[in-house]
């Protein structure tokens, strides 16, 4: 099966590692990867900050860049539910509208790929401690992804998953709502950590850079001894 | 605006909020509580999903047929009796207000809780034509005697206020001797308030429902002091915002099973009270004078527009609940008695951009309240609505922030342009750099790193390593 | 006929932002794609509704008294002494006389030094007086829903607002032919009677249990304008 991988900017940029588990678990489970390198970002970023007109340029190249693919996977519940939105963004520009619907079709979050499209709980992977998983707000609620991630996590080995407290509030990433808002953000990130530190979890996994950048950042600002991880590594620990 | 509360900047207020941590405590423990409940009544009812597709289709269907449902109902009160007041402005409303008050010659006013009236700031223009006006719902009571506090929920307006400031309010405003126990509280209120409403000359409501067919108002409360206040005074006026309207019985009663549910958890509260016109001839109770109010003030503004869902709004407070933003810094905080999210909707359209240019960016775009509205509002869409409008629109966004959008569009649009810049990011940001962190940023970084940790870029990035990862595999045959 | 004012260009003002002429007539509702609403406590039988009439009273703080027409007066007299007994207020509602508790009202009480006041139309305010002193208001229901545990109370010249809303405690006698499933029967057979030209009444009240307020700190006060205390008796052969 083909897959061609939509990394997204943080990834490419900052958590290369997530992009190398992405590869390798999706090789393991033998998918052939593709990633072109034309791709750049979603347009999330100035899109979520009202400059709709730049957002759609980037989302014109994206479109431009992926239109081919069969499959299009993302390590980012955020990024995917971007993808989703460009049909209804473009609406009203028949030739955008149609390619983006195209677009948003074959696309998957990692995780959703692999439970809904492959159709694997268990990908093998061991991994020794106690995590509890963040839900990411644009996945679970926009996208729509609510299950996926536990029923992965559920199969690996040496991992106990104890939930989290009000896992339903947001970690007060929220784009630049972390840097326009910052004590709002602050108050919000420290509540999650709060939760977090209750579970007293080893690991904090999640399935998007942005919130863990967040959540990972304030964790270690404060000194607190939780190892940080994205789904894609977890389910790649062998 | 006549919707603001205070003066105080917006990051004033958030401080202030912030710094509250009596309120804090108390937004959340009642957000969970708000919650919990509202989910158990939608898990109970197993189709809630269906529950709100009707909600919002009836709506959807009152607001695009809306000129019609307000002839329909205004002819139907006429019927019965009773005057209706069309105002296009808080001023009209206001005026006309204070002409029928005048004319019935009245000192005592008692009201029940209503949105609209705190809108278009009815009390103070009452009191100025020398009126004593008496707040009944009990969290609006504790506002009002504590020197016109404002609200800061929609629907539990004191929501900021612990139990030991009421008491203390108490024993100082109406000689309360008692305890700070919330049914010792409760029960001298009661008594308080029980002679105002048989002494009263006018009393005025709010109206969570109109229904067209029958020139009907449907008040919702649990206290039962809606009934009060439309059940002894002689006249009555009714104050509505132009969209609380159904077309019949039936979809009153769709939503009202919403409204219950979403703000409360509740399948009916105590009292639901529909009410047409004045009295019936041979009635002893009910008022002998009825009018009702039906308020513009900026809504009509809003249909036709890509904001019209949010006038589908049923004030039920289900948004301000789930906000993970609200629940930090309380109601407060947004300088408007409609409070996130529906408020930070709402002031920009009703108040102005000058004065709510924030509230749109006061949000993490969550989506926990367009999840939990019960008409199903697109909130956190219509907040981003907002921004684009400020930016394109209004100009009202910092220069910097527009030429790094700019550059954001250049560089994003283009390949090359990207792959160049990704390039050299980790050199760019070399100086700030400590253990492959950044500690200190400059420029929008340094608000997140006043904050937490920013990773370094990668020294090497996915997009290099993929390369030599293809070139390897290529080596090893690709044995696939 | 009241007044209606400025109604012209502010109907106008609407028909115009919804970009159209303004509409007059022939709107008709629409077939609304869901009705969720009729499904609740589908079929079930009379039996059945008083079960779940019963269940939902403890969730309201109103106490479920159920007894049949025969021991309607004695339940009524035990469970109006368990109040604290009199003043009473009633209404003039024929129902008094059907279900036999006349002899209760004017002869049994008044003999005990029981105040009893039945609702006077023509005694005008010293109806509410008499409302504003009793301890016991007692009303029958028009109509009962199962689901909310709500009494639905049609007002007339006999049937006094304020008997329900005054007095200490409210005491609602529901003959059990009255229960409905939930107020959708309800808001239905209203909106017939509407459709056939009948005159709704000036106040129609939906009231599930005694007056309460969570308004200090969220804790639930019951008891504020209204009734502190309210029961059910049930009439379970008529």
């Amino acid at each position: 099966m083909k897959v061609t991988l939509f990394i997204t900017c943080l990834v490419d940029l900052f958590h290369p590692n997530v992009g190398k588990a992405t590869v390798e678990l999706l090789e393991r489970l033998g998918c052939e990867v593709e990633f072109p390198e034309a791709q750049t970002c979603c347009g999330q970023p100035a899109y979520n900050s009202g400059y709709v007109k730049e957002a759609k340029e980037a989302m014109k190249h994206m479109i431009r860049t992926f239109e081919h693919a069969q499959y299009i996977v993302t390590p980012s519940g955020s990024c995917a539910t971007m993808f989703k939105e460009y049909p209804h963004i473009f609406q009203h520009d028949q030739e955008w509208e149609a390619k983006a619907k195209k677009v948003a079709e074959k696309t998957y979050e990692l995780t959703q790929f692999l439970v809904d499209v492959l159709k694997v709980e268990n990908v093998g992977a061991k991994l020794k401690g106690r995590a509890t998983y963040h839900t990411s707000c644009h996945m679970t609620r926009l996208l729509g992804v609510k299950d996926a991630p536990s029923r992965l996590l559920k199969h690996v080995e040496g991992l106990e998953v104890v939930p989290l407290p009000n896992a339903h509030n947001c970690c007060g990433f929220g784009g630049t709502f972390s840097v326009k808002m910052g004590p709002i953000s602050e108050q919000t990130v420290d509540e999650k950590v709060r939760y977090i530190e209750e579970t007293n979890a080893d690991y904090l996994i999640g399935a998007d850079c942005g919130c863990l950048m967040n959540i990972g950042g304030r964790l270690e600002r404060t000194g607190k001894r939780i190892r940080v991880m994205h789904i894609a590594e977890v389910l790649n620990s062998r | 605006m006549a919707m603001k509360i205070g003066a105080d900047s917006f990051h004033q207020r958030v401080e202030a909020g912030l710094h509250n941590s009596f309120m804090r405590g108390a937004v959340a423990g009642a957000q969970e509580r708000l919650r919990t409940r509202r989910l158990d009544a939608a898990e109970e009812l197993g189709n809630w999903e269906e529950w709100r597709a009707l909600g919002e289709q009836i709506r959807q269907h009152t607001l695009l047929h809306l000129d019609y449902y307000l002839m329909q109902l205004s002819e139907n009160v006429a019927k019965r009796g009773g005057h209706v007041f069309f105002a296009q402005t808080a001023e009209e409303a206001n005026q006309y207000i204070r002409e029928v008050v005048i004319k019935k010659n009245a000192k005592k006013i008692v009201k029940s809780k209503s949105m609209v009236t705190e809108e278009i700031h009815l009390n103070a223009m009452l009191e100025a034509a020398g009126c004593e006006v008496i707040e009944t719902d009990l969290g609006e009571y504790i506002l009002q005697i504590d020197d016109h506090d404002p609200p800061s929920h929609i629907v539990a307006p004191a929501l900021h206020k612990n139990k030991e400031q009421i008491r203390d309010v108490f024993r100082k405003k109406l000689a309360y001797d008692k305890t700070e126990k919330p049914e010792e509280l409760a029960a001298h209120a009661r008594k308080m308030l029980r002679n105002e409403y048989l002494t009263a000359d006018v009393g005025i409501t709010g109206c969570n429902f109109a229904i067209a067919e029958s020139g009907s108002i449907t008040l919702v409360t649990n206290e039962g002091n809606a009934d009060l206040v439309t059940a002894l005074p002689k006249t009555q006026i009714t104050v509505m915002g132009m969209e609380r309207i159904v077309p019949t019985f039936e979809e009153m009663e769709v939503l009202v099973s919403l409204l219950t549910r979403s703000a409360v958890g509740q399948k009916l509260t105590s009292y639901i009270t529909v009410l047409t016109g004045p009295r019936d001839e041979g009635d002893v109770d009910g008022p002998e004078e009825f009018h009702l109010v039906i308020v513009d003030n900026g809504r009509s503004s809003i249909l036709g527009t890509e904001f019209q869902p949010v006038l589908q709004c049923i004030r039920c407070a289900a948004c301000v609940n789930v906000c993970p933003v609200y629940r930090h810094i309380g109601g407060h905080s947004y300088g408007s008695i409609y409070s996130e999210p529906i408020g930070a909707v709402l002031s920009p359209l009703l108040g102005g951009y000058d004065d709510y240019k924030e509230l749109p960016y006061a949000s993490t775009l969550c989506a926990a309240c367009t999840e939990a509205c019960p008409v199903k509002i697109p909130l956190h869409e219509l907040l981003l609505k907002h921004r684009q409008i400020i930016v394109e629109r209004e100009g009202k966004a910092p220069i910097s922030e527009k030429l790094a959008m700019k550059a954001f569009g250049l560089g994003a649009a283009s390949s090359l342009l990207y792959k160049l810049g990704s390039k050299v990011a980790p050199n760019a940001l070399q100086p700030f750099t400590t253990d492959e962190r950044i500690v200190k940023g400059i420029g929008p970084l340094k608000a997140w790193t006043e904050i937490r940790e920013f990773p370094a870029p990668a020294k090497e990035r996915f997009r290099d390593w993929f390369r030599e990862h293809r070139k390897e595999r290529e080596r090893d045959g690709n044995d696939l | 006929m009241g007044m209606i004012y400025n109604r012209d260009t502010f109907l106008q003002t609407i028909a115009r932002q919804l970009g159209r002429e303004q509409i007059l007539s022939d709107v008709h509702r629409p077939n609304w794609n869901y009705t969720p609403q009729w499904t609740v406590f589908q079929g079930y039988s009379q039996e059945e509704l008083l079960s779940a009439l019963e269940a939902q009273c403890s969730r309201i703080h109103t106490d479920f008294v159920a007894t049949t027409a025969d021991a309607l007066a004695t339940t009524l007299k035990q469970v109006v002494e368990q109040y604290g007994g009199g003043p009473i207020v009633t209404w003039d509602d024929q129902r008094f006389s059907e279900y036999g508790l006349l002899p209760l009202l004017e002869a049994e009480w008044p003999s005990e030094n029981v105040d009893v006041h039945i609702w006077d139309a023509s005694a005008g305010r010293k109806n509410i007086e008499w409302a504003e002193k009793a301890n016991v208001g007692i009303t029958f229901s028009d109509m009962t829903l199962a689901e909310s545990g709500t009494v639905v109370l049609f007002s007339d010249a006999g049937k006094g607002r304020s008997v329900s809303f005054l007095p200490r405690t409210y005491i609602a006698i529901i003959p059990k032919s009255t229960i409905v499933p939930r107020m959708t029967q309800a808001a239905a057979f209203i909106h017939k009677q509407i459709e056939i030209g009948r005159i709704v009444p000036s106040c129609i009240n939906f009231i599930t249990g005694p007056s309460n307020s969570a308004d200090i700190e969220m804790n639930l006060v019951v008891g504020v304008h209204g009734p502190v205390k309210a029961a059910y008796i049930i009439v379970t052969d008529r």
